[in-house]
């Protein structure tokens, strides 16, 4: 070919540098030039031979993609695009994740003040830091409802069981990174969720030897310290998406080989048609499948930053303190199953029976379900079981909320409704300046402060849901009186303890400039014995000016 | 295929757009995530000079109002934080007090992180066997200057007040005043007198068993009002060689600032308190 010299000599600067930028334009695609391109995006039809068609053969990228597609896989039903989303997400995860690792040192102490100085300190780390929290959260409902649609349209039946263990495989990839995490900005929340969760390991059959050897092996030493936090920083960025990102090329691998599987009601049971695409059931990759990618990344880019910016917010409770549990500890809602399952039984028939036995069954049942129909009136039992499963799910998760906690005593629940020892609560969220100096009684209305009004309600329906009445009519419910004698027990409609005749205020002082004091007592006296002081508490909070509760 | 081309760019604008008007509005963002962050460090310290501080330093850490862990009244051993000596001026009185040269902020950590020596004030560092881990230093140090932004604002006298020469030009003292004086300013820490602490227990400053005789010998040619007057507003003026209650170090523990939290009335009754001791 002419060099760019001979063709300027030839037909001019302008027709020399236009045949050279389609050229260029050319090579980069490999085989598409402007025009083909601008043909590709008005929708006409290709010249012959496609070039449309050469970059599934020349380009790394494109090779990996199937150049056609059955037209039935390229609607919402039946992939709803959930594989797509998935991967989409795990490169969101990947580009957020690497930006919040420029600010991140993995080490005790470091680590929550280096997560401080992101939101503080770094251009646009709050939004990095909230999309990447929100990708992750996403990341997993996607997977998980990816796996409820295969297994519903029956994809995963024969050729395709082996790529169902591999998703399978990018599930519990997708729960372990998800779940790592959570430890690494050291608060309050990730160190006690994590310290929870894989407290399972010491109790691993026989303790004295695996259980043990388990637990230093996840905590990097008895209690969770700079080992463990190493440990589970190289697991989430390095050892996680190294294997992920290789499951997902195997799991793609077979994708592509064995083709989207049809809509289970287009072929005869038994059949799979979806490698044999009829010319007139094509969808070609480019320029419909790319167009409809690039949208959807394009929606879902706008989504979560849309969602990140203004209705989410990652959590930062106060700096981990191996000494100070606090009250309710509750795994993230994705693993909240797994403590409901505790409340069922014990935690070495739960994580060592029960959970890898069923790990099991969703690993090995493609080839165990061999029915050969996916057709949906085919499959009842097996629809049916799923459906049972999932509401199973359901109701662990909610046994693991905190909906469904330990409780503690009526007086330390009601001071944990208000002033949290952490995270968020009606009353730290009423500004600043309507936090008015006084006392205040539940339920007391302050004229012309609305918002501080609703949260003393809010302390009133607190004290109803735990106190009950016995000489007075205070309280909305009378006491139910359980045990006689020495022990005698108090319990209302809601709680099974409660509080007799409880006298509660809300004090608010000045403790510094721009720093109040709020402190709730608590009182109650023996209905049977007025000397006989049951219960004289405190629980006080300090609310700062500038701390800014009521934006979270 | 068109729709999908508009909606894509339309999205792709759209984020853009939204993208960069976050960014436009970052500077405000940091700025108020940044007053959070220390609003947040001040509520924690708070907690913390609640839990551990105020025993010594007082509720309000005036080194007023002491209670011990039972609850019951004492005296405070700490020195005042709530106080201008310490948190006005970029050196203040405190620090020149110890040739400190470096900031207030170093200052008042440092002096928590590794207490002081010779005084009841321990090492709160988790690096030198204390409870406080250094974020909670942080936190505490943070709060403990806060006290500074109200204190500070008016031009403050951080020099003791003029105190006359001779104690007769204090007003007339009452000596049942005094007695609740020695509790309130936290004498009764360090040192002790025959009914709270007849062996000098504490073992910190002096006994005050006998103080109104043992303060009239010390001095050629000085009452003992006079000396005692003295000894208050200097501890370092008369320091005896040999103590037969109570180690007499040189230079004396006892704070040195009393002639900035006393009036001259409290400093009155202190003194005629102090002149009822007579060791009976």
């Amino acid at each position: 070919m002419a060099t760019f010299f001979e063709q300027v000599r030839e037909m001019g600067v302008k027709q020399a540098t236009i045949a050279k930028t389609d050229e260029v334009v050319g090579r980069i695609t490999t085989g598409m030039n402007i025009d083909d391109i601008r043909g590709a995006l008005r929708g006409d039809e290709p010249r012959r031979p496609n070039p449309r068609l050469r970059p599934h053969a020349d380009s790394f990228w494109f090779h990996i993609r199937p150049s056609f597609y059955h037209t039935e896989v390229t609607r919402i039903y039946p992939t709803f695009r959930l594989g797509w989303l998935a991967t989409f997400l795990f490169v969101w995860e990947t580009i957020t994740g690497i930006y919040l690792m420029v600010f991140y040192t993995p080490r005790p102490g470091v680590a929550y003040s280096d997560i401080w100085n992101i939101l503080t300190n770094v251009p646009l780390g709050s939004l990095m830091r909230d999309m990447h929290r929100l990708g992750a959260e996403a990341m997993v409902l996607i997977v998980a409802l990816h796996m409820l649609r295969t297994f519903i349209t029956g994809s995963y039946k024969q050729p395709r069981q082996f790529t169902w263990v591999t998703g399978m495989l990018l599930l519990v990839f997708t729960l372990i990174l998800s779940f790592s995490g959570y430890l690494l900005p050291w608060d309050q929340l990730s160190y006690w969720a994590v310290t929870v969760a894989v407290s399972a390991a010491e109790a691993a059959p026989p303790a004295e030897i695996i259980g043990q050897n388990l637990n230093l092996l996840v905590r990097g030493a008895p209690t969770f310290g700079a080992g463990g936090l190493l440990r589970w920083y190289l697991l989430h960025v390095l050892v996680l998406p190294l294997i992920t990102g290789i499951f997902f090329f195997v799991h793609y691998y077979k994708v592509v080989l064995h083709g989207h599987s049809l809509p289970p009601g287009r072929e005869k049971a038994g059949e799979d048609t979806a490698k044999r695409v009829p010319k007139t059931d094509r969808t070609y990759f480019t320029p419909d499948l790319l167009t409809s990618e690039l949208m959807w990344t394009a929606l879902a880019t706008l989504i979560l930053i849309v969602g990140a910016l203004w209705f989410y917010s990652a959590p930062l409770e106060r700096q981990a303190d191996p000494l100070v549990t606090p009250l309710h500890v509750v795994a993230p809602w994705y693993l909240a199953w797994s403590q409901g399952w505790l409340k069922l039984a014990d935690k070495v028939i739960v994580a060592f029976i029960f959970m890898p036995a069923l790990a099991t069954a969703f690993f090995v049942m493609p080839y165990i379900e061999i029915g050969k129909s996916r057709r949906y009136a085919d499959r009842r039992v097996g629809l049916s079981v799923t459906m049972l499963f999932v509401a199973f799910m359901l109701v662990s998760n909610w046994m693991g909320s905190p909906e469904y906690r330990v409780e503690s005593s009526p007086e330390q629940e009601v001071a944990q409704d208000l002033i949290p020892q952490e995270g968020h609560s009606v009353i730290l969220a009423v500004p600043y300046e309507d936090l008015e100096l006084g006392t205040f009684e539940p339920g007391q209305v302050v004229a012309g402060n609305p918002r501080f009004t609703e949260a003393l309600a809010e302390f009133e329906a607190a004290m109803n849901r735990r106190s009950c009445n016995v000489n007075g009519d205070r309280w909305d419910d009378d006491c139910k009186i359980g045990e006689e004698g020495a022990d005698k027990k108090y319990s209302n409609t809601f709680a099974n303890e409660a509080m007799p005749d409880p006298t509660a205020f809300l004090t608010i002082e000045e403790e510094q400039h721009n720093l109040k004091r709020l402190i709730m007592h608590f009182s109650v006296i023996d209905p049977d014995d007025p000397d006989n002081v049951l219960v004289d508490e405190e629980r006080v909070a300090f609310r700062h000016a500038d701390s800014g509760y009521e934006e979270e | 295929m068109q729709v999908k081309v508009i909606i894509g760019t339309l999205a792709f604008m759209l984020a853009m757009i939204i993208l960069g008007l976050a960014t436009l509005l970052e500077p405000d963002r940091l700025e108020e995530a940044t007053a959070a962050y220390l609003g947040r460090q001040i509520e924690n310290g708070a907690q913390l000079f609640r839990d551990s501080c105020v025993e010594c330093h007082g509720t309000e850490g005036m080194a007023l109002n002491c209670v011990d862990s039972a609850g019951e009244e004492k005296g405070c051993v700490g020195l005042p934080l709530n106080h201008a000596p310490l948190l006005c001026g970029d050196s203040s009185d405190r620090m020149a007090q110890h040739a400190y040269t470096g900031s207030k902020r170093n200052f008042i950590r440092q002096t928590i992180a590794s207490g002081r020596p010779n005084t009841l004030m321990p090492t709160w560092s988790s690096e030198f066997g204390g409870s406080l881990e250094p974020h909670e230093l942080d936190q505490l140090t943070e709060f403990i200057m806060n006290w500074g932004e109200e204190l500070c604002k008016d031009d403050v006298v951080t020099e003791g007040t003029d105190w006359p020469a001779d104690w007769g030009d204090l007003p007339a003292g009452d000596a049942a005043n005094g007695s609740d004086g020695y509790l309130a300013q936290g004498c009764s820490g360090c040192h002790g007198i025959p009914e709270s602490s007849p062996d000098n227990h504490l073992g910190v400053g002096p006994h005050l068993g006998n103080i109104a005789n043992a303060a009239a010998e010390r001095e050629p040619g000085k009452s003992a009002e006079q000396y005692i007057y003295e000894s208050i507003l200097d501890p370092n003026k008369f320091i005896v060689e040999e103590c037969p209650l109570g180690p007499c170090n040189e230079p004396s523990q006892m704070r040195l600032d009393f002639g900035t939290v006393l009036n001259e009335q409290a400093m009155a009754d202190l003194i005629a308190y102090y002149m009822t001791l007579t060791g009976e």
